[in-house]
């Protein structure tokens, strides 16, 4: 098994009688992109700020880097992209860089070296030199990485690094995500974009109302359940489709839909429909992509809640 | 210590961004330079570099009257009233916004993430905010230090007392901002609240000082002489006020301190030097002369700046701990 990164045994967050974080428990593998997936409100940023002691948790136990959550000097060894990060409009993005190196202690000397290699990896060098207020919105956020990465995180933390940003900017930012994969370090990214955390992560959790309700590698997530996915000449008979739902099967016009462990569990429903007259037309396997098990794990989530 | 430079250096460029710490620089170096254009000639005061000229007896150069006049314009005109009200009010508008906008989402987030912890983080921005009277005040005394010596022809380094005085004055009012901020979130609150409650703290300590004086001198507020009962009267009301005199910051008297502390030519502090001529002029008899005195010296420097330097911790403790508690 490899070492976590993070190791959350119990995380439980209280705004007066609104759980914010009902009692997580999660593990984040070292070295890998994580992707915590969740609708609005989820949690996924109390999560995160809970970890950063930007949010005071109601109760907490667990480590990050083998320390208690919460250990100051552990900090140090992180970085962190903040939802909406607002910096302030008089910095330049250089001095921003800078003011991020000072507060994570790195000898100026250092991070004057690396505030320039970092600007240039998310492409600020040309507009280094201007004000944090004449940016758009996309340039913040590649500063905000930058920031993030000056004191050489052994964790970075980003909460929808992509928000804002254009296509071409998203791609180099998921280039630099899987730069910091083989770098060793670990990602966590918040996020509700799920393409492009399916693109990047290794690991992904999936939240709703403050509790993980799914957690795997992407494969194990997407794979866990195979569908086939028959096509028929025309739209599939009244009777004949009364028959397939009560066997589970789902019926959309000409799409006869099941759950099977492999093609053998298929040719059952093809004897039926020959023997019944009907045509096929298409036989498909049909992987769950990340949206589709977000979608269920949400819904089901929500009508267990109701 | 690089986190407290950072932070430091952060709150230099956050002053240099606004508009009102420029202004506030600009006229405090104008004042300095109208204090540098007054000066004393045969006759008596010059002003605007010699553009124009008063007779004055008492204020001929050379003269011990020059000398205290000069002093107390800058103790009690310049520091009294352009540093310790006008100036203060400036900083504390321009300083208002620092814990709010800090504490705002996704601001606050960068700093606390990293090793440093919530009180060192509250320490390094207040003592940051101190920045803007600290140039304001240095930058003033500076010309002032200078102007001594082309008008009255002697280096006086007691003038500078007058920036950690100055400072300390306005800490008082700017811890209670800090603690009106965070508590609000609100720059418009927090300012607001913060003249009121120096309002209401100034009220309180001249209405002791006046009860006591009246007291001592059996002499009402506006001069008339009081009966047994009169004085029975304001004593009374000096012993209601010295409850909240005691545990309020004493923003007048730390700034009255300089006439303590200011240091003239014959090596006598500025305020008994000043009340010494007073008398040797005939303004004030020689028994007022022994009441200014000692209601000068009622209070010792480590009372005044002990007693509001207890407040101000206090309060600090108060803001530094709902900073502490805080999510942000």
């Amino acid at each position: 098994m490899s070492e976590s990164a993070i190791e959350i045994e119990y995380l439980q967050k209280h705004y007066g009688r609104f759980e914010a974080l009902a009692g997580v428990s999660l593990d984040v593998p070292k070295g890998s992109v994580f992707g915590l997936l969740g609708p609005n409100g989820a949690g996924k940023s109390t999560l995160v700020k809970s970890l950063l002691t930007i949010v005071r948790p109601t109760k907490c136990r667990g480590s990050m880097l083998g320390e208690r959550i919460g250990h100051r000097k552990t900090l140090g060894k992180v970085g962190y992209l903040p939802e909406h990060a607002r910096f302030p409009d008089y910095l330049t993005g250089r001095q921003i860089v800078a003011y991020s190196a000072g507060l994570a202690n790195v000898p100026s000397a250092v991070a004057k070296e690396r505030a320039e290699q970092l600007l240039e990896l998310v492409g600020m060098t040309e507009w280094a030199d201007r004000k944090n207020g004449t940016y758009s919105k996309g340039m913040r956020q590649r500063v905000g990485l930058a920031q993030a990465l000056i004191n050489e995180p052994e964790i970075v933390f980003l909460d929808e690094p992509t928000d804002g940003v254009d296509p071409g900017g998203r791609i180099e930012i998921r280039k630099i995500i899987e730069r910091m994969r083989d770098e060793g370090r670990t990602v966590f990214v918040n996020s509700h974009l799920l393409g492009e955390v399916e693109q990047v992560a290794d690991q992904v959790a999936i939240m709703a109302r403050g509790r993980i309700i799914e957690k795997g590698s992407i494969k194990d997530l997407t794979q866990r359940e195979n569908r086939y996915e028959v096509r028929t000449l025309g739209p599939v008979p009244m009777q004949m489709r009364e028959e397939l739902e009560s066997k589970g099967m789902r019926v959309a016009g000409d799409t006869v839909s099941l759950v099977a462990d492999d093609a053998n569990g298929v040719q059952p429903l093809i004897d039926l429909l020959r023997r019944e007259g009907a045509a096929i037309r298409e036989i498909k396997e049909v992987r769950s992509s990340l949206e589709d098990v977000f979608m269920e794990s949400v819904e089901r989530q929500e009508k267990e809640g109701v | 210590m690089r986190q407290f430079l950072a932070i430091l250096n952060d709150s230099f460029r956050l002053l240099r961004a606004r508009t009102l710490f420029w202004i506030s620089l600009g006229v405090s170096a104008f004042a300095a330079i109208i204090y540098l254009s007054i000066g004393f000639d045969e006759n008596g005061i010059s002003l605007a570099f010699g553009l124009f000229t008063f007779d004055a007896e008492f204020a001929k150069k050379g003269s011990k009257g020059a000398e205290l006049l000069y002093y107390g314009m800058f103790s009690n005109a310049i520091v009294g009233i352009w540093l310790t009200w006008i100036a203060t009010i400036l900083a504390l508008i321009s300083c208002a916004p620092v814990f709010p906008e800090f504490m705002e989402e996704g601001s606050a987030g960068v700093a606390l993430s990293k090793p440093l912890s919530r009180p060192l983080l509250f320490l390094y921005k207040f003592i940051g905010g101190l920045l803007f009277m600290g140039i304001q005040v240095t930058l003033f005394v500076v010309i002032v230090f200078i102007a001594i010596k082309l008008r009255l022809g002697v280096w006086n380094p007691s003038v500078f007392w007058s920036v950690p005085i100055v400072l300390l004055v306005f800490s008082y009012l700017y811890a209670v901002m800090v603690w009106l901020g965070i508590k609000t979130r609100s720059v418009m609150a927090s300012v607001l609240l913060t003249l009121l409650f120096w309002l209401v703290s100034f009220l309180v300590l001249f209405a002791e000082s006046i009860t006591h004086q009246a007291v001592l001198t059996d002499k009402g507020f506006l001069g008339e002489s009081l009966t047994e009962e009169g004085v029975e009267g304001y004593r009374k009301a000096n012993k209601m006020f010295r409850v909240p005199y005691a545990v309020l910051p004493k923003t007048s008297e730390t700034v009255g301190l300089l006439d303590r502390l200011i240091v003239v030519g014959d090596g006598d502090v500025l305020g008994k030097a000043t009340i010494d001529a007073m008398g040797k002029g005939g303004v004030i008899s020689g028994d007022d002369g022994e009441v200014f005195k000692e209601d000068l010296d009622r209070h010792s420097p480590l009372y005044v700046i002990g007693t509001s330097v207890l407040f101000e911790v206090v309060v600090l403790l108060l803001a530094m701990r709902a900073f502490c508690r805080r999510d942000f």
